[in-house]
């Protein structure tokens, strides 16, 4: 039932005016500067240069390999996330032994600083301080060059998104199987269907919804990456790692190019929003489906 | 719960699952062990190759804590102190606003028209450009003033009959939720200029408590917003209802009834967007140079700042860690009593 009283509007305006003031008025200035050409050193004054900034952005190669590398860092790590959450999130859910023990350990990594962890990442990636080399070296392997060589440092980038967010992804499927009703369960061990067939038939679609959400708000927080690429690459090498947030930084804070920073900020959203717009719309008819 | 899943599985696949989930937390683990071990290390003791158990592979110390302690790595104790204030008293706030806008969500009715919000945004924008190109008025001067105009104009234009849809609670929602899908970029780096034009004026926010206080409080609010939604919605309605025909004004309601009824949900809420700001690095890298920096940005500087002194990197990151640590173990302890999951749908 919903009420009608004139102090809702005490309830709900503080939060709508913090809100607006700092998250939409910064986007009105930026916008408007994404027109100019504009920067701080060496100081020009501002001159309207329309859509002269875009146009440069989507020419500089810089740009596309920064949008490459951080949808390839997103979709990979996501997808690692989704499955190996999943299947942890089954596993707890059937009450594998030691089960209560692994919860306070597997929700661990999502609450602490991505910063830290890009350190701690950095000493086990360390060659030849780090553990991981030591281990290699132990059983005959070739130490591998984890964070000086393109490919490796990707690679490593990849290795601890997983490790920091599937945390996440398993809190959220275990609680979205812990809602799913048991009699379905049980009329299908009384069709003797094989556990395989249980989760592609039962579990699965049933758990499409959750799913969907899960993927989507890791997805969209994926492409967010900054602070882990920061310490742990900067970049590198060469620009080999560099993600979209992180060259908006350079561009901005180290060159002080204003307008060309905002215009490529606003690109940046428009790819974000792309992107999940695509992805609700080739979701939704599965989704709609199962209802 | 359905704990079946696994039921039709020989209990040799059963093993095999638990080996995995083993893995896993092994994988999960063993990171953490390592900091916790090389933050008691002696620097030869990190140099040496990598060594594993205290008292047998090495003599821990306690040396890069004191360090630490003593400031030769930079403000520590000042910068922890930071993180604490600001995390705290942004959590706080944007608790408790984002509780009170979810609760009127959940039980009051809203219309807003989608004119209105157009009339907002165009408004804002042209008064925006008219005061800076044509009145000679600064950046931020204009955009002060524009944005009231602009937010007049749009209450005004809501009571208007315009043409085009009218939207309810759960656009409202959605707008507050799709403010976290924002890449922040865009928003850090227009509110670091400004900010930093506003401080031109006289008031300074770069770089201060209450520049970032508000920041971290707008970013809070989303997902503030959308979790107390969810527990407000479980409460039953029929006890307010009952101090409704008693005329009990509803900010009474609110504070005496609701508030208590849902303090566990306002709790993990507040312990979420704690850790969310305390973690939170590019705002801060963007808005904070030297009084107001957080543990974050002191954490990531102490790669660059005299290499690989992985001892004294450990403590550091160690005492950026800890706090959620503790986080983590009361925020599992509240999830198996079933709070959270029922949070999460």
């Amino acid at each position: 039932m919903m009420r009608n009283d004139p102090i809702k509007h005490v309830f709900i305006w503080p939060a709508v005016l913090v809100v607006l003031a700092i998250s939409i008025f910064p986007l009105i200035y930026s916008l408007t500067t994404s027109f100019l050409s504009y920067r701080l050193i060496p100081p020009i004054p501002p001159r309207v240069v329309w859509l002269g900034n875009y146009a440069t952005l989507l020419q500089e190669p810089r740009f596309w390999s920064a949008l490459f590398t951080t949808t390839l860092i997103a979709f990979i790590a996501v997808a690692l996330q989704y499955a190996i959450g999943f299947g942890v999130a089954l596993a707890l859910n059937a009450r594998v032994p030691g089960e209560r023990l692994f919860r306070v350990a597997l929700l661990l990594p999502m609450l602490l600083a991505p910063v830290a962890v890009a350190l701690v990442a950095r000493m086990m990636f360390n060659p030849t301080m780090g553990p991981l080399n030591q281990f290699l070296s132990k059983f005959g392997l070739v130490n591998l060059p984890f964070l000086t060589n393109g490919h490796w440092a990707l690679a490593c980038i990849i290795a601890v998104e997983v490790w920091q967010w599937t945390p996440f992804v398993i809190l959220m499927m275990l609680a979205g199987l812990q809602t799913l009703p048991e009699d379905v369960y049980e009329a299908a061990e009384l069709e003797n269907a094989s556990a395989w067939q249980q989760f592609w038939g039962i579990t699965f679609p049933m758990m499409l919804p959750i799913s969907a959400a899960v993927v989507f708000i890791r997805l969209i927080e994926s492409y967010k990456i900054m602070d882990t690429v920061f310490v742990m690459t900067g970049g590198g090498p060469g620009v080999d790692t560099e993600t979209l947030t992180l060259f908006a930084y350079q561009e901005g804070f180290k060159k002080f190019n204003l307008g060309y920073t905002s215009a490529l900020s606003f690109l940046f959203l428009i790819a974000i929003t792309i992107i999940g717009v695509t992805y609700l719309a080739l979701l939704r008819p599965h989704l709609e489906k199962r209802r | 719960m359905s704990g079946q899943g696994l039921t039709g599985l020989s209990p040799w696949s059963r093993r095999l699952v638990a080996v995995g989930v083993l893995a896993w937390c092994l994988i999960t683990v063993f990171p953490l062990y390592w900091v916790v071990v090389t933050a008691f290390k002696t620097p030869p003791g990190v140099v040496g190759g990598p060594t594993y158990l205290p008292f047998i592979d090495f003599t821990p110390t306690l040396q890069p804590f004191i360090d630490l302690y003593q400031g030769i790595r930079g403000e520590f104790f000042r910068t922890f102190l930071n993180s604490t204030i600001v995390g705290l008293s942004a959590a706080a706030i944007a608790t408790a606003i984002g509780a009170m806008a979810a609760y009127a969500l959940v039980r009051f009715e809203f219309k807003v028209r989608f004119g209105a919000g157009l009339v907002f945004f165009l408004l804002a924008l042209g008064f925006y450009l008219l005061f800076n190109a044509t009145f000679g008025l600064t950046r931020p001067q204009a955009l002060l003033l524009a944005f009231p105009i602009a937010l007049i104009a749009a209450v005004v234009a809501n009571r208007l009959p315009l043409p085009g849809p009218i939207l309810g609670n759960e656009d409202i929602l959605f707008w507050f939720v799709s403010q976290r899908m924002f890449p922040p970029i865009v928003t850090a780096f227009a509110l670091y200029l400004l900010y930093s034009e506003i401080g031109r004026l006289g008031f300074q926010l770069i770089d201060s408590y209450v520049g970032l206080t508000l920041c971290y409080v707008a970013f809070s609010l989303p997902i503030v917003v959308w979790l107390m939604r969810d527990f407000f919605e479980a409460i039953p309605i029929e006890v307010e209802e009952a101090a409704m025909v008693d005329n009990v004004p509803s900010w009474r309601i609110f504070i005496g009834i609701v508030v208590p009824m849902s303090m566990n949900g306002l709790l993990a809420t507040f312990m979420i967007t704690l850790a969310f700001v305390w973690n939170e690095f590019l705002f801060a890298l963007f808005l904070t140079n030297s009084r107001w920096q957080t543990l974050p940005i002191l954490v990531a500087g102490q790669n660059s700042q005299r290499g690989d002194e992985w001892w004294a990197i450990s403590a550091a990151a160690l005492v950026a860690i800890v706090p959620m640590m503790i986080m983590a173990g009361l925020l599992s302890r509240m999830m198996q009593s079933g709070l959270l999951l029922g949070a999460i749908k």
